[in-house]
């Protein structure tokens, strides 16, 4: 859920959208923003499934430092979703385990 | 590779701090960090801080960030964002990622200032969707306004715990509870009392036991324990919540230290292994220096002064500042003392100097404390800690508390700080030089209230919230209860409202009576509602309207 | 006894599994790592290292003075190793 409105940060600036999919639903997030708020404002509490026991993660620290909430971006495995923001048209998927690679150049 | 005089890495409090001391001094300063946006945590402390007219006292963590980055900017820091620094070979070249590749920067003088890290609290359903740190948490809500959760539980009351709980509050959450393993909060009391009267429970001797729930956190036990920290059998409970937020301390760190291969010493009272630096912030090894939260857990105000000794420092060893930096790092250093006066400053006070003593290989002995004024006035304080809330008794007892007369006479303030912190803008913010705090700026707040009018420009600038305004006089059969709220929605003036004790009770039927937010409170609004004469002393504010 | 749990998040190890690997001779954080992994993945250690040296000193009576982190080498923070190829002198 957004915090729209807050008694010391004032109202949520109108920034502008841009649009990606998780896991092939399109989904609207706000410019600047990291993958994670996105998810997250939209109710999203999952972003990968762990290799050995299968469990849900999501995050943990949300400063980059635990990797708790790497998801498949863009075809690339393990990327650091609070630490990284938002583009148009980016293609955000759970990733199941050590996911899989859809580029072999990045 | 790039070179420069001084490369600061981590632009927190403490690495803005150094870089702007060692630019003003005429130093080439190149400040960096691995986040997209400097600051550190201070753009995630919406609160107002602690600390006198020299440590920005009562400035919002935000708008300190903001000042300092001007200052950054002003005084020519090269700042470089969003490029990690992942490593550090000798105490001169830092390896870090620009432009897609590893690139190297040497440097004369190197300050480290990465912070710290959050503590981790393992129980069964830990790793679970909705258990997370409070920092986490506070990231989530203040920097990327997103709400982590709707119904919280807190694990550990120290300030971390206390203030990110009144933050999930004012982002519209719940706080189903704070719990605490030791016997007593660890945090200040006036944060605790916040969330105290907003109907918050703070449960001491209690450790959580599980995380419940299949995809997410659905619910979560909760358990008391014994002196040993051992769970009580048969007391478990269990709290429906949907997030756990874990607040149980943080450590230095120190990674790029242990790798450049600087000495280190363990001290519990800083958080556990710090590197060991001498009076001008530098490690074994010359030309290193550390500052902030890297040399021992403090806070920011702290973590600013070191910043600046060890930017004075560096830069007066490339021999800048020439006499002038002997007289400007005893400044410094004399600041710092003041924030670690205090029953909770001096357990830092004597780390900070056993962390001296072993730098100058001379292992300073651990001495009792001083059974001095401190220490007394401590004890004195130690029933109210427990969770914040202050008794009639105790209050009655405080300097800041006028007298029951006085009271009976009209409009005045009413000062409900127990604690010695180093804090007073109170002092300040009062027109009519009512209140005083001295001789240290760890004293308790003295109220002299004949001089007082009940102005009340003492209550916004409070950051701990801790100053209310009662009019005994304000008609026959009501009082006047003035309060700091900051919450939304604000109460509209004439309407009905539930009145709450410190406990967050609600005890009576109040009317809105004014409604105060001028920019001058710098968002701090105080409320002042009309109640039955006999809650006078126990009404501190209002229950919060449902949820936006 | 409680119930066991994931003490290494990012190699799922078990507390049972680091105790077992105390118990097998491990005395220093770099010995439960090579033992059990726990501490060598993605945030290499973060998060889970103070849990483990709790662990270590209460199984082998060390002070936690005397348990030093593991070995941090470069790169201490994840990078992309691609990065890494044609580093500048």
């Amino acid at each position: 859920m957004r915090v729209v409105d807050h008694p010391i940060l004032g109202k949520l600036p109108e920034g502008r959208t841009v649009e990606i999919t998780f896991d092939g639903h399109p989904l609207e997030a706000l410019e600047g923003e990291p993958i994670l708020a996105a998810l997250l404002a939209h109710g999203i509490q999952r972003c990968r499934t762990t290799v050995k026991r299968r469990e849900p993660r999501w995050f943990y620290c949300g400063i980059g430092r635990c990797t708790d909430c790497v998801m498949i971006v863009n075809g690339i495995p393990n990327v650091r979703t609070c630490v990284t923001t938002v583009g148009a048209g980016m293609k955000i998927e759970t990733q199941e385990g050590l996911g899989r690679w859809e580029r072999a150049d990045a | 590779m790039h070179e420069v005089e001084i490369a600061v890495v981590g632009a927190g409090p403490a690495g803005l701090s150094a870089a702007i001391e060692a630019a003003r001094a005429g130093a080439k300063v190149l400040l960096l960090d691995e986040n997209r946006k400097p600051g550190g945590q201070l753009f995630k402390q919406i609160h107002k801080f602690f600390g006198s007219k020299a440590h920005y006292a009562a400035v919002r963590g935000i708008d300190i960030g903001c000042r300092l980055l001007d200052e950054a900017q002003e005084s020519g820091v090269e700042t470089w964002l969003n490029i990690p620094v992942w490593g550090l070979f000798g105490n001169h070249t830092l390896a870090v990622i620009r432009d897609g590749r590893a690139q190297t920067v040497r440097a004369k003088k190197i300050i480290l200032a990465t912070g710290a890290s959050e503590n981790a609290l393992s129980f069964p359903g830990w790793t679970l969707p909705g258990v997370m740190t409070a920092g986490a948490a506070q990231t989530m809500m203040n920097i990327h306004r997103v709400l982590p959760g709707q119904r919280v539980l807190m694990v550990g009351a120290g300030n971390i715990g206390l203030i990110v709980s009144y933050q999930l509050l004012q982002a519209g959450g719940e706080v189903v509870a704070v719990i605490e393993a030791m016997d007593q909060i660890g945090g200040y009391a006036v944060h605790a009392a916040k969330i105290r009267r907003a109907g918050v429970p703070i449960l001491v001797s209690h450790t959580i036991r599980e995380a419940h729930g299949r995809e997410q956190v659905e619910a979560a036990t909760i358990v008391q324990v014994d002196e040993q920290m051992q769970p009580i059998p048969g007391t478990e409970r269990r709290l429906g919540v949907d997030t756990v937020c874990l607040a149980v301390g943080l450590t230095p760190l120190a990674e790029l230290g242990w790798m450049a291969g600087c000495g280190f010493a363990y001290i519990p009272d800083l958080g556990g292994f710090v590197p060991l630096h001498d009076e001008n912030m530098e490690t074994t090894l010359p030309g290193l220096y550390v500052a902030g939260d890297i040399t021992g857990i403090e806070e920011a105000n702290s973590a600013m002064e070191e910043g600046r000794l060890a930017g004075l420092a560096a830069a007066e060893a490339l021999g800048y500042l020439r006499e002038e930096a002997i007289s400007r790092k005893a400044e410094v250093r004399q600041r710092l003392d003041s924030l670690r006066l205090g029953p909770f400053g001096e357990k830092r006070q004597r780390a900070k100097e056993r962390l001296l003593g072993e730098c100058r290989g001379q292992l300073a002995k651990q001495e009792p404390p001083d059974v001095s004024k401190s220490c007394q006035d401590l004890t004195r304080s130690r029933i109210t800690v427990v969770t914040g809330v202050l008794s009639l008794e105790e209050l009655a007892g405080s300097p800041g508390y006028p007298s029951q007369e006085r009271l009976r006479s009209g409009k005045v303030a009413v000062i409900e700080c127990m604690q010695q912190i180093p804090c007073d803008p109170c002092v300040g913010a009062c027109p009519r030089g009512a209140i005083s705090i001295a001789p240290t700026i760890t004293d308790l707040p003295v109220l002299d209230a004949e001089k007082c009018n009940g102005c009340g420009l003492c209550l916004p600038a409070c950051p701990g919230l801790a100053i209310f305004l009662v009019d005994l006089t304000f008609s026959p059969t009501e009082t006047l209860v003035a309060f700091p709220y900051e919450y939304l929605p604000l109460p509209k003036v004439g309407t009905e409202v539930e009145a709450v004790d410190r406990e967050g009770h609600v005890v009576a039927r109040g009317r809105v009576v004014r409604v105060q937010n001028p920019p001058r409170y710098d968002r701090t609004p105080v409320i002042s509602i009309a109640i039955p004469k006999e809650f006078a002393q126990v009404v501190r504010s209002i229950k919060r309207s449902g949820k936006r | 006894m409680i119930e066991d749990k994931v003490l290494c998040r990012c190699e799922e190890v078990l507390e049972s599994e680091i105790r077992e690997a105390i118990q097998a001779g491990a005395r220093t954080l770099h010995g439960v790592k090579i033992r059990t992994r726990a501490g060598m993945g993605l945030c290499q250690g973060q998060t889970c290292q103070r849990l483990i040296a709790r662990i270590l000193a209460e199984e082998t009576g060390q002070s936690p003075a005397e348990i030093l982190p593991a070995t941090y080498r470069p790169p201490c923070r994840p990078i992309n190793l691609s990065f890494l190829s044609g580093v500048e002198g």
